[in-house]
């Protein structure tokens, strides 16, 4: 499952804040809000609202040197992961996890992931709760998820696996 | 989209702190005034009468036209000038700019009881994103006086 952005639209209205224009800030909030919540929100849970605000700030401020306005998205979910993990940091609990049975857990498109998830997501350190944000929500592959985190992508895989058995785990029990 | 994965949203209050950082010189000044939003909203938002009361130098500003959230307003000062605003009105968030204007204001309810009203803005360095940083933490907090003289009074 990916998400269809408005990549045009983003990239608009940077090059009219970048001329002065503080109506397309305000529109460029209204664009990036929902899409920095989501991440913010997956990720840092419960401190998901300041880190969205944070996240969004370090955005608006640095926007005047975003040289690639086409680019706006990849740049602010780097900014909008690093910012849910900076204040997620300590907050997650790791559950045991049998690496066993990964047959077993919920991939894209399972059911399972289409209820609530905020409960399970509490049981999971928030470094899993990035990777499955990242390859799930917004379907990237293991070498993009890689960079966002700034780990091998080797990690990624041995996270993503430990994060869905977690998930399981944590949802069967 | 999965619907049910957590997500977080900002109150206006919160989007006027986010906006003002990307506008060197904003500074945001905040309060709780003991009213209920509505009362405080309509006020600041009532351009021709409270918003001409609150906002420092406006003598007499006009509701030039609307469309959806979008609102031109002809605003003139004490001093003789005139200014084209445009900007967006929805509840609880208003941002306007003209060439050598930005006036921002923002209310949400208080926990506590009461109404959280933030006010940025001042005059515009011309055609860009950025304000003169003078005197724009006195105004707002003469700007929010004024508020809560014309919310404990409204006659006045």
């Amino acid at each position: 499952m990916t998400l269809d952005l408005p990549i045009q639209r983003g990239a608009d209205l940077v090059r009219a804040v970048q001329g002065g224009d503080t109506l397309a800030l305000v529109e460029l909030l209204d664009l990036l809000e929902p899409y920095v919540g989501r991440i913010c929100g997956a990720i840092a849970l419960d401190a998901g609202a300041d880190a969205a605000q944070e996240a969004l700030m370090i955005v608006l401020r640095r926007l005047p040197t975003l040289r690639e306005p086409v680019t706006l998205y990849a740049w602010v979910r780097t900014i909008a992961v690093r910012e849910a993990l900076r204040h997620a940091g300590g907050t997650g609990r790791a559950l045991a996890v049998d690496p066993t049975g990964l047959d077993a857990v919920p991939k894209p498109g399972d059911p399972e992931l289409a209820t609530d998830v905020r409960d399970v997501l509490h049981r999971l350190r928030p470094e899993h709760r990035a990777v499955l944000v990242l390859r799930d929500l917004h379907g990237m592959d293991e070498a993009t998820a890689a960079g966002y985190l700034e780990v091998p992508p080797g990690t990624v895989k041995s996270r993503l696996h430990r994060a869905r058995a977690a998930f399981r785990k944590a949802w069967t029990s | 989209m999965n619907p049910h994965w957590p997500s977080t949203s900002l109150d206006p209050v919160q989007r006027l702190h986010t906006v003002a950082a990307g506008v060197p010189g904003a500074a945001v000044t905040e309060r709780v005034v003991a009213a209920e939003f509505d009362s405080v909203w309509s006020t600041l938002t009532d351009f021709p009468g409270g918003f001409t009361q609150v906002q420092p130098d406006m003598r007499r500003v006009q509701v030039l036209s609307r469309d959806g959230d979008r609102v031109r307003l002809l605003a003139s000062s004490r001093r003789g000038m005139r200014a084209l605003l445009v900007g967006i009105e929805r509840p609880g968030w208003c941002w306007l700019q003209s060439r050598f204007l930005i006036i921002a204001m923002a209310a949400t309810p208080h926990s506590s009881g009461g109404t959280r009203v933030a006010l940025t803005g001042g005059v515009r360095v011309p055609g860009r994103a950025r304000i003169v940083p003078i005197g724009v933490r006195h105004e707002a907090r003469r700007s929010l006086d004024a508020l809560a003289q014309l919310l404990d009074n409204p006659s006045s």
